[in-house]
């Protein structure tokens, strides 16, 4: 698969910087672009695009980090910061929109009930994405 | 709730724009938090940080400059990062110590040579001297350790006099350390430039460029900031420290094991003895002139918030480590010149230290080289007190108004560089002004320093008296003896040395009276400025009466006229010809192009087009209530060399107009990639 666009979910979990940087190991020799998204979800009881201040400086600190992250591994990339009610649907319809062909996302290893926990975005990002879907599971604690 | 889409009126513009996006299916709707300025604006609880970025320049020149400025001054430091700049008492020690331990270089010759008037027996009596000069510093160690804890945000003397005695006394403290400081900085850079010469003597010719060179230097590692300044300075200070010890030591040792050296004499020549009687007078100038080493010991309590935490603990430490050394040195210096009889130079070719060093390690020994090059290369930094003070001090008294504001700004290496450049303009002056030959004002700043001392004994004994403190007496006759100690000092030099103590009498209340009026300035202009009332709303003013001065009607006049209408119905053009024709002959070609725009056509047959031009301006005015608004329309050319080919009278209108009152003047930039495409910028 010849990569020219990789979006790549940043959730604000502990396995964000490992996800950007095997974004930026993929995009790296394929010269593709990468971007890093991060979805505030807006309650319904408010407006899509109210101003919700502590969310957007906690967004904006999350996507600089990955920036960061992507500089120190040699790459520079793009960063987009969306309101919406659903993260997977926001995620796909930027992917739709920007031509991503993957889309990458991060999980924490999280169980329940002794099973690993998949959660509803990835989920629904796996479902619904037009373009290749990579979620990234942290390794099991020792 | 349901989500409406974009709101229908016009948004307010940010730093932020929302775009709704539409989703696939109905309630997949998003908004995208557009931020243009992301990489310069960072947001942080609910404020804008402005980043690093912004200090990017954008032209080749700028860069060319930020890139020369960083490899000078070094990286912008942001705010949080000054701690990181405080500097422990080591480190404090190789800043403030220069100034006061290099005093050990010349006091102990300073007080012989005085003693030396009354002959060579006189000169027995400069230990038991040298003793009450040390006892004076501990006295004074013990009153700023306590100026120290009672005024832990710096300043020092002025502070301790503004707060305790009134405002007269601190601004004359004040005036006094910004004498000294100045002078320490003239001075040292002086000396450095003695001490390099005597080394390369073809290079004494340019002993003013040179000085001015050195003071540059030390400013520039001041503006890199304090930390990095005594880095770099550490190594010759307690290298000189460590010289002049091993010489004590060395001295010492001979003498007690019976192995006193001989005295070597000075390389100048012969030396005669005074014939003055041994009277009280001459104690006194003694004691004055050794004195000198009770000089710089003010520096700690100056730049308290310059230490890293417990500040108040650190800047004591430093002060008691500062003074001990000298203090040990001065003794061991004077005990061994007596003990094994150097006597100074009259031709004041060779120091009392050198000979000593002479006489103690051999002449043209490894160790008289050592002692020579250390002490030429410290009293090369002793600038570097001057510049740790200066600043700090400005800074407290551009606070409190007595001094330009930029004074009290933080430099991008959160040093107060505006105090550290002004400083080492003022010296450098001082250093001209006087041809690099400026020891003769060293008495000018000792009284100055004495003069200080003064004022904050005073202002501590004025303290104790009120305060209710433990040990109240013992305060009290501490602070009581050194005010009249420093009180008989400053009188001593005054009387002694009117010659050149004149200038310093002359020049404190100079100072004093510059510093009240600019307070008084920035009195008047924060009463001019001042609010009215707490609920002071924005008052409606009427829409002006706008005049557009027109000379050629082109893009950047349509631009400028376009934008007069946006802001006020009663839009006036004017035209200032040179002759009656180019004047009529615009006037038609203006009811063509502008009909709806009335315009003054003015003949001006003296060829003058802003004398005419500033007279109408005041003709509309007094015909009019409403208030007047200037709109120029101005080019502006791609290069800024293009400038040179262009008129500017746009520039020397608005220069003209800027002090014109109750006229407002607004600037219409038409840049060479602009288009003419006016609708699309309605």
């Amino acid at each position: 698969m010849q990569l020219k666009r990789i979006l790549v979910a940043v959730a604000g979990t502990s396995v964000d910087p490992d996800v950007i940087r095997l974004a930026v190991s993929l995009a790296k020799p394929a010269k593709a672009e990468i971007m890093a998204v991060h979805v505030i979800e807006v309650r319904w009881n408010l407006p899509l695009d109210a101003v919700l201040e502590p969310e957007l400086d906690h967004g904006e600190e999350l996507l600089a980090n990955a920036a960061k992250v992507a500089e120190q591994a040699g790459l520079r990339i793009e960063t987009e910061l969306l309101q919406a009610r659903e993260a997977a649907a926001a995620i796909i319809d930027t992917a739709r929109e920007r031509a991503a062909d993957l889309v990458m996302l991060g999980m924490p290893y999280r169980t329940r009930l002794g099973r690993v926990h998949v959660g509803k975005t990835v989920q629904n990002v796996y479902v619904g994405a037009p373009c290749a879907v990579l979620a990234y599971r942290q390794e099991a604690p020792q | 709730m349901r989500d409406e889409g974009p709101p229908r009126e016009p948004e307010m513009p940010s730093l932020e724009k929302r775009e709704w996006h539409a989703g696939r299916k109905p309630g997949d709707r998003s908004v995208r938090i557009v931020r243009p300025g992301a990489s310069m604006f960072r947001r942080a609880d609910g404020q804008y940080i402005a980043t690093e970025q912004v200090l990017e320049p954008t032209g080749p020149y700028g860069r060319a400059w930020a890139r020369v400025r960083r490899a000078l001054v070094g990286r912008p430091l942001e705010l949080g990062a000054e701690e990181g700049q405080r500097v422990s008492p080591l480190t404090g020690l190789a800043v403030l110590a220069p100034s006061n331990v290099s005093s050990s270089a010349y006091a102990t010759e300073e007080m012989m040579r005085a003693l030396a008037f009354g002959g060579f027996a006189a000169l027995v009596l400069a230990p038991p001297l040298a003793l009450a000069v040390v006892a004076v510093l501990a006295l004074i160690v013990v009153s700023e350790s306590r100026v120290i804890r009672a005024y832990p945000n710096g300043g020092g003397s002025y502070l301790v006099a503004r707060t305790d005695l009134g405002i007269g006394p601190g601004l004359i403290a004040a005036a006094a350390l910004l004498v000294d400081y100045i002078l320490t900085v003239a001075v040292s850079a002086a000396a450095g430039v003695i001490a390099i010469s005597s080394v390369l003597p073809h290079l004494a010719e340019q002993r003013v460029a040179i000085g001015v060179g050195l003071v540059a230097l030390v400013a520039l590692t001041h503006i890199r900031g304090v930390r990095e300044a005594g880095l770099l300075f550490a190594g010759p200070t307690y290298t000189y420290i460590a010289a002049i010890v091993a010489l004590i030591g060395v001295g010492l040792a001979r003498v007690m094991s019976g192995d006193v050296p001989a005295a070597a004499l000075p390389q100048g020549g012969a030396v005669t003895p005074g014939l003055e009687a041994v009277g009280i007078l001459l104690l006194v100038r003694a004691f004055s002139a050794g004195a000198v080493a009770l000089t710089g010991s003010e520096a700690a309590a100056n730049v308290v918030p310059a230490f890293k935490a417990p500040q108040e603990r650190n800047a004591t430490v430093t002060l008691v480590l500062m003074t001990g050394s000298l203090a040990v040195m001065f003794l061991g210096l004077t005990f061994l010149a007596v003990r094994i009889g150097v006597v100074p130079d009259p031709a004041e070719v060779e120091s009392v230290n050198s000979m000593l060093a002479r006489s103690v390690f051999g002449d043209g020994s490894l160790g008289h080289l050592v002692v020579q090059l250390t002490t030429a290369v410290f009293l090369l930094i002793a600038a570097n007190t001057g510049f740790s003070g200066f600043p700090r001090l400005a800074a407290v008294l551009a606070n409190d108004r007595f001094m330009p504001r930029h004074f009290a700004d933080m430099g991008s290496r959160l040093s107060h560089s505006f105090g550290i450049i002004a400083l080492a303009v003022i010296a450098g002056l001082v250093i001209v002004v006087f041809g690099g030959s400026v020891s003769a004002l060293v008495p000018l700043y000792t009284i100055a320093v004495f003069l200080s001392f003064l004022l904050s004994q005073t202002g501590m004994l004025r303290r104790t008296l009120r305060g209710r403190e433990r040990a109240r007496p013992v305060w009290l006759a501490l602070h009581a003896l050194g005010a009249a100690i420093m009180a008989g000092l400053v009188l001593a030099i005054a009387i002694t040395r009117i010659q050149q103590a004149w200038f310093a009498l002359l020049l404190i209340p100079l100072l004093v009276g510059l510093l009240y009026s600019v307070r008084r300035h920035y009195r008047d202009v924060e009463d001019a400025l001042t609010l009215p009332g707490p609920a002071a709303a924005i008052p409606r003013l009427q829409p002006p009466v706008v005049i557009v001065p027109v000379g050629r009607l082109d893009r950047a006049a349509i631009q400028a006229l376009a934008f007069a209408r946006s802001i006020s119905g009663t839009v006036k053009a004017v035209h200032i010809s040179t002759s009656r024709e180019t004047g009529a002959e615009f006037g038609r070609r203006w009811a063509r192009l502008v009909p709806d725009i009335p315009i003054d056509l003015i003949d001006s047959p003296y060829r003058s087009l802003l004398a005419p031009l500033l007279k109408y301006i005041d003709a509309i005015d007094k015909s009019d209530d409403r208030p007047i608004t200037v709109v120029i329309a101005e080019f502006v050319p791609r290069h800024w060399w293009e400038w040179l080919l262009h008129s500017q009278t746009a520039t020397r209108l608005k220069a003209a107009l800027l002090f014109r009152p109750n006229t407002i003047v607004i600037d219409v930039p038409y840049h060479f990639e602009d288009t003419a495409d006016l609708a699309r910028r309605r």
